[in-house]
């Protein structure tokens, strides 16, 4: 018997829990994000609106500060239409910050060839994009939801109890909307980065993967008379998405007033669609390119 | 000075032409003839594909035709100066070289007796002409494919009227357009490992730039080209701001105005060229 | 014609990536034939190469190949060819498009382009189906052998090949230890660096040691090994009477080690004073008590030099 036989033993201590596996890879996935300096640039800048939007509710529910700084006007209401603003200026920084983390997530690991080797370890398919899905979704929220309800929560310790009563609706809204939309953006920054494989191209790439359509739809709209080409206009669908879960009157363009099943069609739509390239992209094999 | 033009004289200039061609050759069969330049093809071709639908389905009401001029106006100033050609050289000119480095195959030419500029100039030359051709191309078939459904009024428009004008002035942007970011995204690539984030910058510029003082207006690729759309295109909201025509400046002067700041920014590129060293480990 | 010309040239050529050291104060003078750089990984050998084609620019120093300069191009390329340890190439070419692709820039006719890429094929031994298949498909081997054939293809007076060893089977790595032994004898520089030091050992007229990023010993390997004076010297004696030469050997105080071989019919001796070392073995060679066939240094290799003056862990001693 050889000596191998004799005295190699294999690992016999305890091993994770398979659902907890993801958030292994969540964690590193985080710790990767967060660890360029552009990350951390990014995410205060993000804060800054809600700064500003902080002393301005401040000034709204201090009759004094307001009568001081800008008497009468009704530029200081805070109703469905501000945390509305806020959203959406919300939702851009998230963009941003998505396309910087995203390709950090996952163009390294395909780049590199490294997914053959990850995959070879005691985790799926699908606990591999769970993971970095995880690690993007945490970090959009910390420029999206967690501030906007924490503005809410203030907003509602600092204005009378009717305030609070009659808008909970809004937390629920800005909850939701914000959700929808970092789950739609991550699952779209994640396949576009499995698809381009450059971290440099991906950032590039997923700007163009939410403007150009936005582009075409517009062209169709123009060149064929109709609205539905707006729907291609995915900033556009969630801004009307949102304004129906915060429960804003519709304002601004008639012709961007979808009906809820357009809506929520474009956004399963763009979803499936990028689940088929994460699951044809993120497989353990190394693409050899001539 | 007589010494310089002796120098310039004693230069190889034939074996640096038959270098920058053969140089321009190989990368236009790199850039141009290849599968993974799909997506630049879809840029490129989309309106044509969208005018062709509105060609089979839509009828052509003779009164209809300076709507469908506005939107091509629009199509060429918001669609492929802003996206099309703004994404589709980002694609082109930044693989040039940081695609290369990316990829780890740079120092193959670094290592051929050409001059680093003769390789800078014959890349950008190659993807100028990879990018001019497409959009070119494909402009090419917008207008065609606009005009044509209105029977002889459309010929008479593309033939007699108006059209070969604009039609010119749209190559004219085009063209202009391609050289003027792509010399950009050559520049941004030689300066930055990850030249994203600054392309992106340079896009929210380009969008504020009108808003801007004067000085600044001169440093802008879009706002030259703004200067040379035929057709003014009626915008509101936020799109006003990409199609305003602020200072009005003469066609000749804004061509040679873009002319020159490409030609600083390629200065610049050939001396960021001399100094490049082959690290791809930091990369 | 001066010695400048035919030379490649270090002078205090030092190289920082940032605060990291690449190579430090390299002053280095080589001259025709195959010239070993030897080191442990990150030592510097790549910086040296890359220094010396250009592909990084040196911090302080001056370097010279054969009196040109790389940002002379035109001409330094015309006689330097490098075959670097990158392991890639531009997408979507087959290997002998991209040998002819990079002949194609010197500026010659399409034929002569196509004549000297077959023929640097030929020397490689790569054969015309695999020439003609897409290079993303080659096994590492013959991406080595494309590599090496693209440095060679246009006749280069210096050839640098970064680790050109590297992934070959043993029959490919012996054909190119030959090439570079012709290439070598025909006058060529060679600089090779390897970590398969007992091949490279075998065609190398002399080694650079280098250690994080200062030379540490250059020359002939002989001459190197002898300069190694604090380290005994081991010789292989081939003899009748190995006992009896060990027990000789003992009674004079500079031998240190005594070790038969496996087949008994020599003895490997370690000596602290060479010269002494030869004159006490002619004297008894001829007593005649003991009858010698053949005396070989045993340890003047470029892997005994490695591991005397580099150390096994790499770390300078």
């Amino acid at each position: 018997m050889s000596v191998f036989q004799h005295e190699y033993r294999p690992y016999e201590g305890p091993t994770t829990p398979l659902w907890k596996r993801p958030v292994v890879l969540a964690r590193y996935g985080l710790a990767e994000a967060w660890g360029s300096k552009i990350t951390i640039g990014l995410a205060v800048l993000a804060l800054l609106p809600c700064l500003v939007e902080l002393v301005l509710m401040y000034l709204a529910d201090n009759p004094l500060a307001k009568m001081l700084v800008v008497g009468n006007s009704k530029v200081l209401e805070i109703n469905e239409r501000f945390f509305f603003n806020l959203l959406e200026v919300q939702s851009w920084f998230a963009l941003v910050l998505a396309a910087w983390i995203a390709p950090r997530l996952v163009s390294f690991d395909l780049g590199d060839n490294a997914m053959p080797i990850l995959l070879s370890h005691p985790i799926s398919r699908f606990g591999y994009v769970l993971g970095k899905f995880i690690a993007l979704v945490l970090s959009l929220s910390y420029v999206t939801w967690i501030p906007l309800l924490l503005l809410f929560v203030y907003q509602c310790y600092a204005s009378p109890v009717p305030w609070a009563v009659g808008h909970l609706g809004v937390a629920f809204g800005l909850f939701t909307g914000a959700l929808v939309w970092i789950v739609v953006l991550s699952l779209v920054c994640l396949a576009v980065s499995s698809w381009v494989k450059w971290r440099v191209v991906a950032t590039g790439a997923i700007f163009a993967v939410v403007f150009v359509p936005a582009g075409v739809g517009g062209m169709v709209s123009a060149i064929l008379r109709t609205r539905w080409g707006f729907l291609l206009n995915v900033p556009v669908v969630m801004s009307e998405l949102w304004m129906r879960l915060l429960g804003v009157p519709p304002f601004g363009n008639p012709m961007f007033w979808f009906p809820n099943i357009a809506i929520v069609s474009v956004l399963v739509v763009t979803s499936l669609l990028c689940v088929a390239v994460l699951n044809a992209r993120i497989r353990a094999r190394e693409v050899v390119r001539g | 000075m007589t010494d310089l033009i002796r120098t310039v004289q004693q230069q190889p200039w034939s074996l640096w032409w038959i270098q920058f061609r053969r140089f321009a050759r190989i990368e236009i069969r790199r850039n141009l003839i290849t599968k993974r330049a799909w997506w630049i093809y879809f840029l490129a071709f989309v309106p044509a594909v969208i005018i062709f639908i509105h060609l089979i389905v839509d009828r052509h009401q003779p009164s209809s035709m300076t709507e469908d001029t506005n939107i091509l106006a629009g199509i060429v100033q918001l669609y492929y100066v802003r996206l099309g050609v703004f994404f589709g050289c980002l694609g082109i000119f930044s693989r040039l070289i940081r695609g290369e480095m990316i990829e780890r195959s740079l120092h193959y030419y670094l290592l051929s007796p050409v001059r680093r500029e003769v390789i800078l100039l014959a890349k950008f030359f190659a993807g100028s002409v990879s990018a001019v051709v497409l959009f070119g191309v494909a402009l090419t078939f917008d207008f065609v494919l606009m005009y044509i459904g209105y029977g002889g009024a459309g010929q008479d428009f593309m033939l007699h009227g108006a059209g070969p004008g604009q039609f010119e002035a749209y190559l004219l942007i085009m063209v202009l357009a391609c050289l003027g970011y792509g010399s950009l995204f050559l520049m941004l690539s030689l300066m930055f490992r990850n030249p994203m984030p600054g392309a992106l910058l340079l896009w929210g510029w380009e969008a504020i730039n009108p808003v801007m003082p004067s000085l600044l207006q001169k440093f802008s690729v879009a706002s030259y080209l703004r200067h040379l759309m035929p057709v003014s295109v009626p915008a509101e909201g936020i799109f006003a701001l990409l199609t305003v025509e602020t200072e009005p400046v003469a066609a000749w002067v804004a061509v040679i105005g873009l002319l020159a700041l490409i030609a600083v920014v390629l200065i610049y590129c050939c001396i960021r060229m001399r100094r490049l060293e082959i690290r791809y480990t930091t990369d | 014609m001066s010695a400048a010309i035919e030379t490649i040239r270090f002078e205090n050529v030092s190289k920082f990536y940032g605060e990291v050291l690449g190579v430090n104060r390299i002053t280095l003078t080589l001259s025709p034939g195959i010239t070993t750089l030897v080191g442990p990984n990150g030592s510097g050998k790549t910086t040296l190469m890359n220094l010396m084609t250009g592909l990084v620019q040196p911090s302080r120093g001056k370097i010279s190949v054969l009196g040109l300069e790389p940002s002379n191009a035109t001409e330094f390329f015309c006689n330097v060819g490098y075959c670097a340890q990158f392991d890639s190439f531009p997408r979507g070419l087959t290997g002998f498009q991209f040998v002819l692709d990079s002949l194609m820039l010197f500026g010659m006719s399409e034929e002569d382009a196509h004549a000297l890429a077959v023929e640097a094929l030929e020397r490689v031994q790569l054969d015309a189906a695999a020439a003609h298949r897409n290079i993303a498909g080659y096994s590492k081997g013959m991406r080595q052998k494309i590599r090496l054939a693209q440095a060679i293809a246009h006749h280069p007076r210096v050839l640098v090949l970064d680790e050109p060893l590297n992934g070959l089977d043993p029959m490919a790595r012996a054909e190119s230890l030959a090439l570079f032994q012709e290439l070598g004898r025909q006058g060529m520089h060679v600089v090779i660096s390897s970590h398969i030091l007992d091949e490279v050992d075998r065609v190398s007229d002399r080694v650079v040691l280098i250690t994080g990023g200062y030379l540490i010993a250059q020359g002939n390997i002989h001459e190197v090994r002898q300069e190694v004076r604090d380290k005994p010297m081991q010789l292989l004696i081939r003899c009748d009477k190995p006992d009896l030469l060990a027990s000789k050997m003992f009674a004079v105080n500079h031998c240190v080690e005594a070790r038969l071989h496996a087949d008994g019919a020599g003895i490997f001796l370690r000596t602290g004073d060479v010269d002494q070392f030869y004159k006490i073995l002619n004297e008894i060679a001829i007593e005649g008590a003991v009858k010698i066939e053949a005396v070989a240094p045993f340890d003047d290799n470029a892997n005994a030099i490695y591991q005397y003056l580099i150390g096994s862990d790499g770390s300078a001693v």
